[in-house]
């Protein structure tokens, strides 16, 4: 066992662990050592190659399909360099401050996290795209929307050059997006934080860590030599996302109780939802994700945002196989989609736990309210485009595989609430949150206001996993504007001893 | 020894064959692609899932006996279309979920093939831009 002595150390280098890598960047400048450990591979620029399960398989735990314990729902999240950043669209929402309020975290207020989450804003470049920029896809979902009277608003992107290559949820080819592997990570290392790839870290321990650095024949070489590792360190910041963060935390056998730790598991189910125009647009051209609706967002509990994915995601998304299937799925070039998310409720039960060899399992059940808004959302959505003129829609639930635009007046009928069946109905989630939620008692959260773990001062968590409930946006901003939080609290705790 | 035997593969390209027709006409070549992928995926999954798709596989193979008199294998296409789409919408969720794994898996194994994408008009571009300015 190789024995290592740091300052900080920072389990994993997404959203959370890049922005407490960066806010700690000063210190490693001023002499503090701290390095970032992070599970995957940071893969060189020709590694990433656009090819749907190949980078799949690279940037993703369980190629981005790992299932609930029940088997009713895939889970998405990234590992390397950048963990998740690098493969979300770069959406860039602040969050509402009535989700704050709902909260209800004493110590959290919503004008602290909005001007952390502005900081973000300005280091990645968010910004809206220029309207030449939008693609049909986009532009249809606007139009289907604004028909409609429906509200529906444009999503500032975090991008730098981007040329419009549709991929980002398979990694930037282009290297545009600015995620934590391009702007975070890379400046905190020129400040004297080291980042190690391909390190698993198998459990927390007193005042820190015991790791696992493996060969891989991607990416570049890890900043330590293969091997195990026991690091000592001031303090541990578990940013490693809301399935492994509770995870490690619970095969660590910490020494203070925490009844809470992995309850409270949120993911804002989602649905792929797809139709079929007359004619080829542009959809796998250009920015993927530009346009959300919140109509519903109160009322009925589900947002749609735009959305396309590649062959075999768009194949498994779909109600149905054989002929009708595949005359769907023969003219990729006409087809619209739409992404569903239902805003669900915190609930206890839906936990993360680990398996016999400390891996983590989710178990989530879908609630009705979240099935009713799945449902509320799929109608919702065949409105939208018809609206935009689309010939034929498919909706999961839907009594038959396609449902024609002369039918548009019947969808109640078309699309019953009998059919919303999790597993005929493919139900998926990438915003994943909770497990380690912040608040004042430990009989229901894990960490205080300030990302510290009651009773453990040396221990804290900065990443989406700190979410007492559901964001009912996009979280990436939100788990950076907190892991800012949590840095600043962490370099007062080192500067104070 | 892979996660399935020749038997389980026979079966499992005979409910492929249903689930996206067209793995019906592929080369040899390709089927081995197919093959390949599906293999890859299943062995990356714990063992108590792969016994899971094996035990399912046996279920959809044997089930129709039960209403039928024959396994899947002996029913025409209409009667395992009919099959499968009771699978689909069985009101057992595991059912469901499992078909839901098996038919995933036949996606994965066809569309995973990079050259399927084009052949379906799945066409992008790291230039994308370039193309959105040329279609207007």
């Amino acid at each position: 066992m190789i024995e290592k002595e740091l300052d900080v150390v920072i389990i994993g280098s997404g959203a959370g662990g890049g922005a407490v890598a960066s806010a700690l960047g000063p210190l490693a400048a001023a002499g503090a050592r701290i390095a970032v450990l992070e599970w995957g591979p940071k893969l060189r620029e020709h590694e990433f190659t656009g090819q749907e399960l190949e980078m799949a398989r690279r940037l993703y735990f369980d190629r981005g399909g790992m299932l609930t314990r029940d088997l009713g729902m895939t889970l998405a999240f990234g590992r390397g360099y950048g963990g998740s950043t690098v493969v979300y669209t770069g959406t860039s929402l602040t969050v509402p401050p009535r989700v704050i309020v709902k909260w209800n975290v004493p110590g959290l207020d919503s004008e602290d996290v909005l001007r952390r989450s502005e900081k973000v804003l300005e280091q990645n470049n968010v910004h809206l795209l220029d309207e030449a920029l939008l693609n049909d896809n986009n532009r249809l979902f606007r139009d289907g929307c604004r028909r409609l009277g429906w509200a529906v608003e444009q999503f500032p992107i975090n991008v730098k050059g981007c040329q419009g290559a549709g991929l980002c949820n398979l990694g930037c080819p282009n290297a545009a997006k600015q995620g934590t592997n391009r702007v975070q990570l890379p400046a905190a290392e020129r400040q004297g934080v080291k980042v190690v790839a391909n390190c698993r870290v198998e459990r927390v321990e007193e005042r820190g860590c015991v790791a696992t650095v493996v060969p891989s024949p991607l990416g570049e070489p890890s900043a330590w030599e293969p091997g195990e590792y026991r690091i000592r360190a001031k303090a541990v910041v578990v940013c490693a996302g809301a399935v492994n963060s509770p995870a490690l935390l619970l095969r660590s056998k910490l020494p203070v109780a925490l009844p809470a730790l992995g309850l409270y598991f949120t993911a804002h189910p989602a649905l792929i939802l797809v139709a079929q125009h007359a004619r080829a647009i542009t959809n796998h051209q250009g920015h993927p994700k530009s346009f959300y609706c919140d109509q519903f967002a109160r009322t009925d509990r589900f947002l749609l945002e735009t959305c396309m994915y590649f062959p075999f995601t768009t194949a498994k998304s779909l109600a149905g196989f054989g002929a009708e299937h595949s005359k769907l799925m023969s003219g990729m070039d006409r087809l619209q989609m739409i992404l569903v998310l239902a805003l669900d409720d915190a609930r206890p039960e839906n936990r993360v736990t680990i398996g016999s060899r400390g891996e983590p399992v989710v178990d989530y059940s879908l609630s009705e309210r979240v099935l009713d808004s799945l449902h509320e959302a799929m109608k919702a959505s065949a409105r939208i485009f018809f609206a935009a003129g689309a010939e034929r829609v498919h909706a999961p639930a839907g009594q038959r595989f396609l449902i024609e635009s002369s039918e548009r007046d019947r969808l109640d009928e078309l699309i019953p609430r009998s059919g919303v069946k999790p597993g005929k109905v493919p139900i998926a989630a990438a915003h994943l949150m909770g497990g380690c939620r912040m608040g004042s008692s430990l009989t229901d959260s894990v960490t205080d206001c300030w990302g510290q773990v009651h009773g453990l001062p040396w221990l804290y968590v900065a990443d989406a996993s700190l979410f007492p409930g559901c964001a009912e946006i996009n979280p990436y901003v939100t788990i950076m504007a907190l892991a800012d939080r949590v840095a600043e609290r962490v370099a007062a705790s080192l500067e104070k001893n | 020894m892979g996660v399935l035997g020749k038997r389980e593969w026979d079966f499992l390209f005979r409910v492929a064959e249903r689930v996206v027709p067209e793995v019906a006409r592929l080369e040899p070549d390709d089927l081995g692609r197919f093959r390949a992928i599906v293999e890859e995926a299943l062995a990356e999954r714990p063992p108590a899932l792969q016994r899971q798709f094996r035990l399912f596989l046996a279920v959809v193979r044997y089930a129709p006996a039960a209403r039928y008199l024959v396994p899947f294998d002996w029913l025409d296409q209409t009667r395992q279309d009919a099959v499968l789409a009771w699978f689909q919408d069985c009101p057992v969720g595991l059912i469901r979920k499992g078909f839901w794994g098996l038919k995933s898996l036949v996606f994965m194994g066809y569309y995973g093939r990079a050259e399927v994408g084009v052949a379906i008009g799945y066409r992008p571009d790291p230039r994308g831009n370039e193309r959105l300015r040329v279609a207007r």
